[in-house]
């Protein structure tokens, strides 16, 4: 019967050990790999010593996307808080209308932006009509910025919605019956309570937004190039750019790494820290 | 606050839906201008029709998703019973960190790492382009499994672990129980796996990308390189009707879940 | 009802999970046609040695003899017996009907059977009109019924119930109790029964086997082991007990609190120290300079049929449950008669039970976690 459990349990699990090997950990070390070599596969250093000249590029990648995440935030925190509020079935309709624009894909998402802010886009051809000229909305900081929030506000939105409407009804009234007004409440009560769908959110729009390169392409200039443009470039339009690539992953990926890691801590401290 | 709320809910909806609107209206203009509307016409629709390689990208796409998300939920399936069955913490640890991988990591590092991984194995084995149809699989059933995994294993976790017993106290083989009375117990969370893993396949551009070839172009990667170029007004009759598939959809799922929910209260009472 | 062939036995079982002993070296036998009650406290190894019997248990070593069969190593699917899950455990994807109906289709009765012995079930557990009801629309008491429609309808020759009525309330239970006996007095057959509640074991069980720590206490009939306790732990856990130090002064002469007392146990040593039980209601109390014994009453508490009452003598706290009223602080005296005085041998639990001055468990707990915050 042991022995049975056994090759049961090594049947179940030999499928998916393997691909998770092959296809999860081991390309994960290809890309240290193809990092830590040159195009003849000799070890260097060199493609990790030239990521200097990336530096504006990671300053600038951080720089937007950190923007557009807080922006999501404050425009999700207190969306989601009024949806939570209503009734079960406007809530249902609500719901749906969040996740229909997160169901089209990211391409048509962004590329719908680029007739609102085109140089003869709606935007512009409605300033013409009072005379006023037209003015450069698309390939700018603020476009790029623009495009990750709408991209990604329904990321941010639903983890919170999540928790906010997860409260027990008889914890708010506690809150009250112990003397909260409507600010102590939110501050000392919903807030802690809501902090892990928050962190979730930032996560997920933070995550996606550094690493985007299609909404940069399309709604920046090439000065607005971030991490995943100049990744994308070096393998799909160099012959001899993978190794850069594999190091500007690298880097990406501890960046995220760390970020995860700090927004995880101050997710188990929160229940503590926010409450003060 | 009410009318606060009101007024900033209806703004965050004009700004999800403006950009979206615009572009189903102008996919109506008669004109090629996007941004002066001429007249009605369904003229670019028809356009749209004409365009083989749109919906050879599409049947490419549904290949390619139900290929996919099919062989994901067996993996996955499996795995989260293995994982359910697993003793040792420490164990599972492990394997839950290693199926968390794809979905923390961006997609472009997914897409990077697994087309480093098959242009290395191509290049070993001689191959002039090792990406294509089969890569394409590989990397989507890659990103699906741990969908399936998450959706799977919650259901297992609620079971009562006595329901399997019970069956072979009865006289059930193990797997006779497993099939007569756990697969049913764990048979919703299969099938939503096996919807979203599907639905994140349809949807995938970016580790698509990455990981397909020249030869074999899903939707959203020939949507990719229509859009590099200056485009036609037929492209957004395409993205029209995208979104009216998917607001279809939509609407179905939440009249069958306002269905059930009301056959919920009525048990409950 | 006893019959004196050994229908299940258990030699020398040992379980460990993680390097921990569940089960200590256990041996034991069932005859054919008891009702056999495994009793103690959660952890105790009782469920363990249910799952041994069903098979879902391999034991570390040991072996399990059904009808003198070796049976290591059979699978549950392949053992004549049946089990009643602590809850239920029934299919919901199945209705009522086809929840009893399983074991019979698994091994392919003919249908039409099958209809016969369903609805024979059926009236055995008075579930009438219930066939095509879902499992989830039911009440507990009902599930449970179904639960033992379900196992019975086998005809296994033994039947394992893992707490069967621990999620039901006081009174179903009761009432359920009595069915259940008498479901076991129609059918003839075996039934080892798992329960942490005393009262339920001593009313219903033909033998009870008192369990701690992964090892048998005592086995005996239920007045045997309210009466003659074999050791500390099973005088306290079987009902009330006061639990004092005592000495053989000779056979039939025990010393404890400094008095001589007449008892009616004998083959002990001479002065040799043992515990002494003596049950609450067996002690009377008696105005101060009639008794044997003087102390202080510390409280009155009144619990429907009797007061009890806790008395300091000599800073052990003794409980009396009396139909007469008493007052706090009234200096008494208590009489105990000879066949009130029950003898043991000193054992590892001596000391452990049977003072009340720390009351009840619950009150330990509660003062440990304060001691332990205040750390």
């Amino acid at each position: 019967m042991n022995r049975k459990a056994n090759i049961r349990q090594v049947l179940l699990n030999a499928p998916y050990t393997l691909w998770a090997a092959i296809f999860v950990v081991v390309p994960l070390l290809f890309v240290a790999y193809y990092a830590f070599t040159d195009s003849g596969g000799n070890f260097t250093l060199e493609n990790l010593s030239n990521l200097s000249r990336y530096a504006n590029v990671f300053k600038k990648s951080l720089l937007y996307s950190v923007i557009a995440t807080i922006i999501t935030l404050f425009i999700a925190y207190p969306f989601a808080y009024f949806m939570s509020k209503r009734s079960a079935n406007v809530q249902r309709v609500q719901m749906m209308l969040v996740m229909l624009p997160m169901w089209m894909n990211l391409l048509i998402r962004t590329y719908s932006w680029t007739l609102i802010l085109e140089r003869n886009g709606i935007i512009n051809n409605f300033l013409e009509l009072f005379g006023i000229e037209p003015l450069k909305l698309i390939g700018t900081p603020g476009a790029v910025i623009l495009g990750m929030i709408y991209n990604y506000l329904p990321y941010m939105i639903l983890p919170i919605y999540t928790v906010l409407s997860k409260i027990d009804v008889s914890i708010l009234e506690a809150a009250e019956d112990l003397g909260c007004n409507s600010f102590n409440k939110f501050r000392r009560v919903v807030l802690p309570l809501s902090i892990s769908g928050v962190v979730s959110g930032i996560v997920m729009v933070f995550v996606p937004s550094v690493s985007t390169f299609y909404i940069s392409q399309k709604l920046g200039s090439e000065s607005e190039w971030l991490i995943g443009d100049n990744i994308e470039y070096l393998i799909k339009s160099t012959t001899d750019g993978m190794n850069v690539a594999a190091a500007l992953s690298l880097v990406l990926m501890i960046i995220i790494l760390a970020s995860m890691a700090i927004m995880n801590r101050f997710a188990d401290s929160s229940d503590g820290g926010m409450i003060v | 606050m009410k009318t606060f709320g009101k007024l900033f809910t209806f703004l965050v909806y004009l700004f999800l839906y403006a950009p979206l609107l615009v572009m189903i209206i102008f996919s109506f203009n008669e004109a090629a201008s996007t941004s002066v509307f001429t007249g009605f016409s369904l003229h670019w629709y028809g356009e749209l029709l004409n365009k083989r390689q749109i919906g050879e990208a599409l049947q490419n796409t549904l290949i390619l998703a139900s290929l996919s998300s099919i062989t994901a939920t067996l993996i996955g399936t499996l795995a989260a019973l293995g994982i359910y069955h697993m003793k040792k913490k420490a164990v599972v640890k492990a394997y839950m960190t290693v199926t968390n991988i794809p979905m923390m990591n961006p997609d472009i590092i997914t897409g990077v790492s697994l087309m480093l991984l098959f242009v290395f194995v191509g290049k070993t084995l001689g191959m002039q382009d090792s990406l294509g149809f089969g890569t394409l699989l590989i990397a989507h059933i890659t990103f699906n499994i741990p969908y399936v995994i998450l959706n799977v294993l919650p259901k297992l976790r609620q079971t009562d672990p006595h329901l399997l017993e019970a069956a072979l106290d009865l006289g059930c083989t193990p797997v006779k129980a497993f099939i007569k009375v756990v697969l049913p117990a764990i048979s919703s969370g299969i099938v939503s796996g096996l919807i979203m893993a599907f639905t994140l396949s349809l949807d995938d551009f970016v580790i698509s990308y990455y990981t397909t070839g020249s030869d074999f172009q899903t939707l959203p990667t020939l949507i990719y390189s229509i859009t590099k170029k200056p485009v036609k007004p037929y492209i957004y009759a395409l993205f029209s009707i995208i979104f009216f598939v998917i607001l279809l959809m939509l609407v179905l799922m939440n009249v069958m879940q306002a269905k059930s929910d009301r056959k919920n209260a009525r048990k409950n009472s | 009802m006893e019959k004196n062939n050994k229908l299940i036995e258990l030699k020398n079982i040992v379980v460990e999970f993680d390097g921990e002993r569940v089960i200590d070296d256990m041996s034991l036998y069932i005859g054919d046609g008891e009702f056999v009650t495994l009793l103690g406290c959660s952890g105790c190894g009782k469920t363990t040695t249910l799952r041994v019997i069903a098979g879902f248990i391999q034991p570390q070593s040991g072996e399990v003899f059904f009808d003198s069969k070796n049976i290591n190593g059979v699978p549950p699917y392949k053992r004549s017996v049946n089990t009643i899950f602590q809850r239920y455990a029934l299919f919901p994807n199945y209705n009522v009907y086809d929840n009893i109906a399983f074991g019979l289709r698994v091994n392919k009765v003919p249908e039409k059977e099958i209809e016969q012995r369903v609805s024979e079930m059926l009236k055995l557990v008075n579930l009438q009109g219930f066939e095509k009801r879902s499992i989830t629309k039911l009440s507990g008491g009902q599930q449970q019924r179904v639960a033992i429609a379900r196992a019975v309808i086998n005809r296994p020759k033994v039947l394992l119930l893992d707490e069967p009525l621990a999620a039901l309330d006081l009174k179903l239970r009761k009432d359920m109790q009595k069915e259940l006996k008498n479901i076991q007095r129609q059918l003839g057959i075996t039934f080892i029964y798992v329960t942490h509640d005393q009262e339920e074991a001593l009313s219903m069980s033909d033998t009870v086997v008192v369990m701690h720590e992964g090892k048998i206490q005592q086995i005996g009939k239920p007045v045997d082991i309210y009466n003659e306790p074999k050791n500390a732990f099973v005088a306290d856990f079987i009902g009330e007990s006061n639990i004092i130090d005592g000495v053989m002064e000779d056979d039939f002469k025990v010393k404890l609190d400094g008095k001589s007392f007449e008892c009616l146990d004998k083959g002990f040593a001479k002065g040799e120290p043992v515990d002494v039980v003596i049950r609450p209601e067996d002690v009377d109390i008696v105005p101060a300079g009639q008794g044997m014994l003087r102390g202080v009453i510390k409280s009155v508490t009144f619990r429907g049929v009797h007061f009890e009452i806790l008395i300091d003598v000599q800073d052990f706290m003794w409980m009396i449950q009396t139909t007469d009223e008493y007052k706090e602080g009234q200096e008494v005296d208590l009489k105990i008669d000879p066949d009130a005085i029950h003898i043991m041998k000193k054992s590892k639990y001596s000391g452990q039970f049977g003072d009340y001055s720390t009351y009840s468990d619950e009150m330990d707990a509660l003062s440990e976690i304060t001691e332990e915050d205040e750390e």
